[in-house]
């Protein structure tokens, strides 16, 4: 008996020596499971070992947002999780997620690129550090230019020299669409934010005006006009799927093209540019996807929490992430990265991609719709998109039906 | 209560008891919970609500999206019912026949079942696009509609000619009798291969339609194009199993009844309907039933059609309540009404059909 109660005793011991705090991390799966977990392993944990604190990473495949706010209402959420700037505020407002601003200082935060975290402030309170982020390029195939003999797309170009450019290609070669059009807003709205217009007036309410149908026209046209083609109709279901196929000599996409195309097509001499520039006022439009990590307000272990945040957000951390190529940093101080001076395709991406956030890029904005949820409120406008590109309404009737759409939600 | 019968009970509980705790959790808690919900104004993300009485129903009544999903699920409930089962059971009458490599048969005709919706879901956003396999085929019938005619006319040229003969020579044959119908084929195939070597008969340019079935936002018969799309789809992918179901009630009808009815003169179409139909009764009440609740609780399909149609054209009842729960603040007060009006209404159809359709019983 006694020697049992040794036994148990030095148990104890050994596991309360060997104590560590786990911190629960959430974000999507696919890509992200593989590369998160071994950036936890080979960056974040080693960091933390002194402190007891192991970070895990978990994956969750399928809609992550269901998920997110299921695991958030049921209590089982992790530590820290992904929020995509998509759907971000109504989950800010909700108060489930911890503001950060009592774990980090001002100097902290004044590292990461002002737009980036404003994107992430709500009532003036920090929700999520920014993870990292991606804007809009333009990604053309050199050798399918090359071929039809038309000059590459550049930064000088106006949605009209463009769209000659594409039409030439297409028409030279019989098999491949200038480029394959999504009826989406996630695309076509750079386009509309290069007039000027945005997706909520003074008033907060949406206004599909002249503006906005400038653009929808050309957009809409690049179809009719023998510019593009429909991408479903070419059984694919975004601009990159068709440019890595060689079905289309353009797409617009953000850095994540890059490693698609590393699967995909290796050996494509592609190029890359800014968006072409709206005619009338000479500016361009793009959008700033990104992701934030954001705290589980019921977690229990918030300190360390806030301590994984701090190394996940750190330097070394996104060094390591763009060093892979697989996203663009969110502190200001990298954008001198060597990875970004690059000579190579993937270098000339990652710095049109990365400089797509500044001045260059236009009329930039976050791509998120205040308190609505971002698929309700792009899906009349997608639909009408939809509707004009198949030929199903005319441009005045698909806007005016959207707008009717938009007036019911946006109250 | 005698010990032994005590004990019996005891170990009855003890092998339900699985069964019963899983009720308990996942459907009669579950079921509570969405009730008492459905009279608040309970959210997703927000812990506090209120109660708001009959609010969720009265607005959901006045919402436009809610009514087109509700007309959306009962007419793809009465379209997707009558063709599949009407279809299942002839396809079972069919593959009930002596039949040499009938096996293959009724494996072949198994397999979309076993797929999964998913896959097949997928594959069926490629097969509806405008330049997708249907537009295809279509065009590529449209085009070799000459040839098809001329081999069809043929045939049924050399049928006739045939029949004729055998019957001025007294024959009593029928017309169609499967050998003359093999020469018949011969003939056909000879002579349109003729008329084509001749330049009479041949291909017209393919001309695909150019009709879109995915985007469509026209009507057909009360239902949106693209919710036909999901119609196809589901029926090829129900049709085997409810066809299973049909094969195994046909192969319980006992042979004796069929040679009996032979035996007074009834023709194997006078049998079907007289003697097959009435005896399948409570195999198509169970079939029925089934195909009632799964249309009408249908999702998958729609949710997986994601962008690829108008949310309008497709929404039906089930896909309603899940987008009212994960878009924006997550209106589970509204969904749990929405998923009540759909629980009734499956209660209502299926005791509408016992009540007036087909029997569980047998005559």
């Amino acid at each position: 008996m006694k020697k049992l109660c040794l036994a148990a005793l030095a148990v104890a011991g050994l596991s309360s020596g060997l104590a560590q705090t786990v911190v629960k991390l959430q974000g999507f799966g696919g890509n992200d499971t593989a590369i998160m977990s071994s950036l936890v392993r080979e960056v974040v944990n080693p960091a933390l070992e002194k402190d007891g604190i192991r970070a895990e990473y978990q994956g969750i495949e399928g809609d992550y947002k269901a998920a997110l706010l299921n695991a958030l209402a049921a209590g089982t959420a992790g530590d820290l999780f992904y929020v995509d700037i998509f759907w971000s505020e109504p989950v800010f407002a909700s108060g489930k997620v911890e503001p950060l601003d009592a774990y980090f200082s001002k100097q902290e935060l004044g590292v990461f690129v002002p737009s980036l975290l404003n994107a992430f402030s709500f009532k003036g309170k920090i929700y999520g550090l920014p993870k990292d982020f991606n804007t809009l390029a333009l990604q053309f195939n050199k050798d399918l230019f090359d071929e039809a003999g038309v000059k590459y797309p550049n930064q000088a170009d106006t949605w009209e020299t463009f769209k000659a450019k594409l039409q030439q290609v297409q028409s030279k070669l019989k098999d491949v669409a200038g480029m394959c059009v999504v009826a989406d807003f996630a695309r076509f709205g750079a386009f509309a934010y290069a007039t000027g217009w945005k997706p909520f007036n003074a008033q907060g309410k949406t206004v599909l005006d002249a503006n906005f149908k400038r653009a929808f026209e050309f957009y809409t046209s690049l179809v009719k006009d023998g510019a593009g083609k429909y991408a479903q109709d070419l059984g694919e279901g975004w601009t990159g799927g068709c440019f890595g196929s060689e079905k289309a000599a353009v797409a617009i996409e953000g850095n994540w093209i890059g490693g698609f195309l590393k699967d995909k097509a290796p050996n494509m001499k592609f190029g890359t540019t800014f968006l072409p520039l709206d005619p009338v006022t000479k500016q361009r439009g793009n959008f700033i996807y990104t992701v934030s990590w954001s705290m589980n307000a019921a977690s229990k272990n918030k300190q360390a929490a806030a301590k994984v945040l701090r190394a996940l957000a750190s330097p070394e951390a996104q060094n390591w992430i763009l060093s892979r190529g697989l996203a663009l940093p969110s502190r200001s101080a990298l954008a001198g990265s060597p990875v970004f001076q690059r000579a190579d395709k993937y270098g000339e991406l990652s710095r049109v991609v990365f400089n797509g956030s500044t001045r260059q890029g236009g009329n930039v904005l976050p791509f998120k719709f205040g308190s609505y949820d971002g698929g309700d409120w792009m899906r009349p406008i997608n639909e009408a998109l939809q509707a004009v590109i198949t030929g199903k309404k005319s441009v005045d009737q698909a806007i005016a039906d959207a707008q009717t759409e938009l007036n019911k939600l946006v109250k | 209560m005698p010990s032994s019968k005590r004990t019996e009970a005891l170990y009855a509980l003890l092998f339900i008891s699985p069964f019963l705790l899983h009720l308990l959790i996942f459907f009669i808690f579950a079921f509570v919970r969405t009730i008492w919900f459905s009279f608040t104004d309970k959210t997703t993300l927000r812990d506090s609500y209120n109660f708001v009485g009959l609010q969720n129903f009265i607005n959901l009544f006045g919402e436009e999206r809610f009514l087109l999903a509700l007309q959306h699920s009962i007419g793809f409930m009465l379209v997707v019912t009558t063709i599949q089962t009407f279809l299942a059971l002839a396809t079972a009458a069919v593959l009930n026949q002596r039949l040499r490599g009938i096996t293959f048969f009724r494996t072949v005709y198994y397999i979309p079942s076993v797929l999964s919706s998913a896959a097949v879901t997928v594959i069926a956003i490629w097969f509806f696009q405008k330049t997708g396999f249907l537009n295809t085929f279509i065009g590529w019938v449209s085009a070799h509609s000459p040839v098809i005619l001329a081999l069809v006319g043929s045939f049924v040229l050399a049928q006739a000619v045939q029949v004729g003969l055998e019957r001025m020579r007294g024959l009593p044959v029928a017309p169609t009798d499967p050998a003359l119908a093999a020469i018949s084929a011969v003939v056909a195939i000879a002579l349109t291969w003729l008329l084509g070597a001749m330049g009479l008969v041949g291909p017209r340019e393919a001309r695909p339609p150019e009709f879109t079935w995915l985007t469509n936002p026209d009507s057909f018969l009360g239902l949106p194009i693209p919710l036909w799309s999901i119609v196809m789809l589901n029926i090829f992918t129900t049709i085997p199993t409810l066809m299973l179901i049909f094969l195994a009630g046909l192969q319980d009808i006992p042979k004796s009844v069929y040679e009996a009815a032979a035996i007074d003169g009834a023709s194997p179409v006078q049998q079907f309907f007289w003697v097959t139909v009435p005896m399948l009764r409570p195999v198509t009440f169970l079939v029925v039933t089934l195909s009632l609740i799964g249309t009408l609780q249908m999702f998958d399909q729609v949710a997986l059609m994601g962008d690829s149609a108008p949310l309008n054209s497709i929404i039906v009842m089930a896909y309603y309540v899940y987008n009212s729960v994960f878009s924006g603040e997550g209106q589970i007060g509204m969904a749990s009404a929405a998923a009540l009006v759909l629980a009734v209404l499956t209660f209502v159809v299926v005791f509408l059909q016992r009540t007036f359709g087909i029997s569980e019983k047998a005559h």
